[in-house]
């Protein structure tokens, strides 16, 4: 038995410690991405018989204005979300100093990343309220009326994208102020005697230390903006009249409360195929270091 | 290697492994702790959906009295309403419990269809309900047999403020034309003339109703209803045309896809409006002491000699199939559907009781209600109760934003008549 373990060890303990997190990804990552890729070829209800009616919604979708909506709307939110990494950045330079209270004013920056993505929704629903909104109470004390944000269907998407990117600002900031954290004293010193100070110092010494970390907050904060559905559920359930609906959002209507599990799969299956680009994209820069430095 | 950077970027410290070990195991020690030790013999669970508190607080005072004369114990779920319309078809399907809550007609008939509503005809044969119903049992019935019962109805129409309308000596509108005029004095008097709000889309629905059915009749709104008729056909057109006159008359509050209802029947209330287009819930939206100022109106006329439909909802509750006690699920719905037990649930909601032999209520709106139905000739239920679901999404979103922008009349019916064709398989 000793001697069993002393010579297959090195790879039944990985085996058993990897076990519980694959099984795990395996069932609820995988497998269900698989059943829902499956699911899209049928014609399906949700409670009743699935029927085959193979590639035929994705036929209907490429019909569908809606569909062109939401892939429209995604790709603001991606646009929009870019602000968020060069944003925390330059809250985490301007925070990252040794003056004290500093760590009160810290900590409020990090508020909104310790609220709830509805409670953002919420307030910032009230924020742009027309009748009693700050927006409005902001705008009439200059003597206008405020827009009417969350009825316009062509501001809709982004004035929920503000309230989005006020939750990962504070995100990126977090990474960025840890990072600078780490950074290496020694370069940091080297670069003085050099003679850097201001810009050529961040640009030459700090940003390249931060590239890291850099990556992290550019890689979540796409996925962030690819998965966007909680702050439009909030704000807005998709409207007015389907304008701020984007690709998750519309495949839950789609499915919940139209009954069309097969075209929100088909939906789902678009949106996938949009993140794996990205995610093949953050494996290959994640994997390539490793397989250097081996 | 990144991912472990995040953690360390993070947190700044590897996680103490004891720590951890530490807690999980008080947790799991929690789990199994708190589990209950004694199985109870016979339980009854109720998912509910009701939002109003003290709705919330009758049904369960009911609860309490059944549990002392039947000695069976009951559960009572509360769930958000939304929520529920969606949790409902998980639940029906794994993890039904013995009685819940839903609406009567077409949204009903969708889950008889897929076996998930238990038949209750024998409940209905046993306490001789098809006496004491009348009309409202055809709303749980599907080829003959009854598959629940008929809860609170709602008749829809206007509301308005007694005091404000005593104040200003108007009348309730009987006719477009004095819709109209009426619009024009509420705007004078810096009143939005029709509170809505249209973010949870369906309100306009109703509004359609109504004007569907003042101008086109109960056959036609229900031939459209079940995907019979085109929504392109040439009758749906002044429909629309009315419609957008309204809209540009500027009748309907500004804006109204920011805010929901509730935020509507609020303005309302704070005689900000006029009016509003709701059913008895309205009431929800008035402070305590004034609800007694609340007043109801039928809808106006549009064509002349249209008999007068309405829209009457009716709610309903239900035994569902996968039910494990379905026995003292009968008991249990019997037991309140007793004329007392029923009137003191429907009061809170100023519902409409289904039993003609429910004690006569002290609500005014009730009364009114129950007076109105009396020249009614023929009821619809909702738009989205009435319709496919699928179909009402897509209906609700065209007519939230036909309210909108009015001029788009045209794309919004076509896009309708697509999906109705999609769905009616037309």
């Amino acid at each position: 038995m000793s001697t069993f373990w002393r010579s297959h060890r090195y790879w039944i303990a990985p085996t058993l410690f990897i076990m519980p997190g694959a099984l795990l990804f395996g069932v609820v990552i995988i497998l269900a991405s698989v059943e829902t890729i499956w699911i899209s070829f049928f014609d399906w209800d949700g409670v009743g018989a699935k029927q085959w009616v193979g590639l035929a919604n994705y036929a209907q979708l490429l019909d569908d204005s809606q569909f062109y909506v939401s892939l429209k709307n995604n790709l603001i939110w991606l646009a929009m979300f870019m602000l968020a990494p060069p944003l925390g950045l330059a809250l985490a330079l301007l925070l990252n100093q040794p003056i004290r209270g500093m760590r009160v004013v810290k900590s409020l920056f990090f508020v909104p990343l310790v609220l709830a993505s509805v409670t953002v929704g919420v307030v910032f629903t009230w924020v742009y309220d027309p009748t009693f909104g700050l927006l409005s109470l902001i705008f009439s004390s200059f003597g206008s009326t405020a827009p009417a944000l969350l009825s316009d269907e062509h501001l809709v998407t982004f004035a929920v994208v503000v309230a989005a990117l006020w939750p990962q600002v504070a995100f990126c900031l977090v990474l960025f102020l840890a990072g600078l954290n780490n950074l290496s004293e020694d370069l940091i010193g080297a670069g003085r005697v050099d003679g850097a100070r201001g810009w050529p110092m961040l640009i030459h010494v700090i940003l390249p230390q931060l590239r890291e970390v850099s990556f992290i907050a550019l890689a979540v904060t796409v996925i962030g903006a690819l998965r966007s559905f909680d702050m439009v559920a909030v704000m807005t359930s998709g409207g007015p009249f389907g304008s701020s609906t984007v690709l998750a959002y519309q495949m839950y209507e789609q499915s919940i409360f139209s009954y069309r599990f097969g075209y929100g799969a088909a939906i789902t299956t678009v949106l996938f195929v949009i993140m794996a680009v990205f995610i093949a994209w953050y494996l290959r820069t994640l994997l390539r270091p490793e397989r250097e430095g081996i | 290697m990144a991912s472990n950077d995040i953690i360390k970027l993070v947190t700044r410290a590897p996680a103490s492994r004891r720590q951890f070990l530490i807690g999980a195991g008080t947790a799991l020690a929690g789990m199994t702790l708190g589990a209950p030790a004694i199985a109870q013999s016979k339980e009854l669970t109720i998912i509910s959906n009701i939002g109003n508190a003290s709705q919330r607080e009758v049904l369960q005072r009911i609860a309490s009295a059944y549990e002392k004369e039947s000695g069976v114990k009951v559960a009572i779920n509360n769930m958000d309403h939304e929520a529920h319309k969606t949790a409902i078809r998980s639940y029906l399907v794994v993890g039904a419990p013995d009685i819940c809550f839903w609406f009567s007609g077409n949204r009903m008939k969708a889950f008889v269809k897929r076996e998930l509503f238990d038949d209750i005809s024998d409940l209905f044969e046993r306490e001789n309900y098809k006496s004491v119903l009348g009309p409202a049992a055809g709303a749980v019935t599907v080829d003959g047999r009854q598959y629940g019962l008929p809860l609170g109805g709602l008749l829809w129409g206007l509301f308005y403020r007694k005091d404000v309308f005593a104040e200003k000596g108007w009348t309730p509108p009987k006719t477009m034309q004095q819709l109209l005029s009426l619009g024009e004095q509420a705007k004078s008097a810096g009143m939005i003339p029709v509170s809505m709000g249209t973010k949870e889309m369906w309100p306009a629905a109703g509004w359609f109703d109504h004007m569907n059915l003042r101008i086109n009749g109960l056959d036609k709104h229900m031939a459209l209803m079940d995907g019979k008729m085109s929504y392109t056909d040439p009758t749906m057109l002044p429909v629309f045309d009315k419609w957008a006159e309204l809209i540009n008359a500027g009748l309907f509050s500004p804006n109204g896809t920011s805010f929901g209802w509730e935020q509507a029947a609020a303005a309302l209330a704070q005689k900000k409006a006029a009016m509003m287009d709701l059913a008895g819930f309205i009431k929800y939206g008035f402070p305590q002491d004034q609800q007694d100022q609340i007043a109801f109106a039928p809808f106006p006329e549009i064509v002349q000699g249209m008999a007068r439909y309405e829209d009457f909802a009716l709610n309903s509750i239900h035994v569902p199939k996968n039910a494990k006690n379905k026995e003292n699920a009968r008991d249990f719905l019997a037991f309140f559907y007793k004329p007392d037990n029923l009137s003191a649930f429907l009061e809170t909601e100023s519902a409409v009781p289904p039993r003609n032999d429910c004690p006569p209520s002290k609500d005014p709106l009730v009364n009114a209600a129950v007076e109105s139905l009396k020249t009614v000739e023929g009821s619809a239920q909702y738009y989205d109760r009435d319709t496919d679901p699928d179909m009402a999404q897509e209906g609700l979103k065209g007519f939230q934003e036909f309210m909108a922008k009015p001029d788009r009349r045209d794309q919004i019916l076509e896009r309708l008549e697509t999906t109705r064709k999609r769905i009616f398989k037309a």
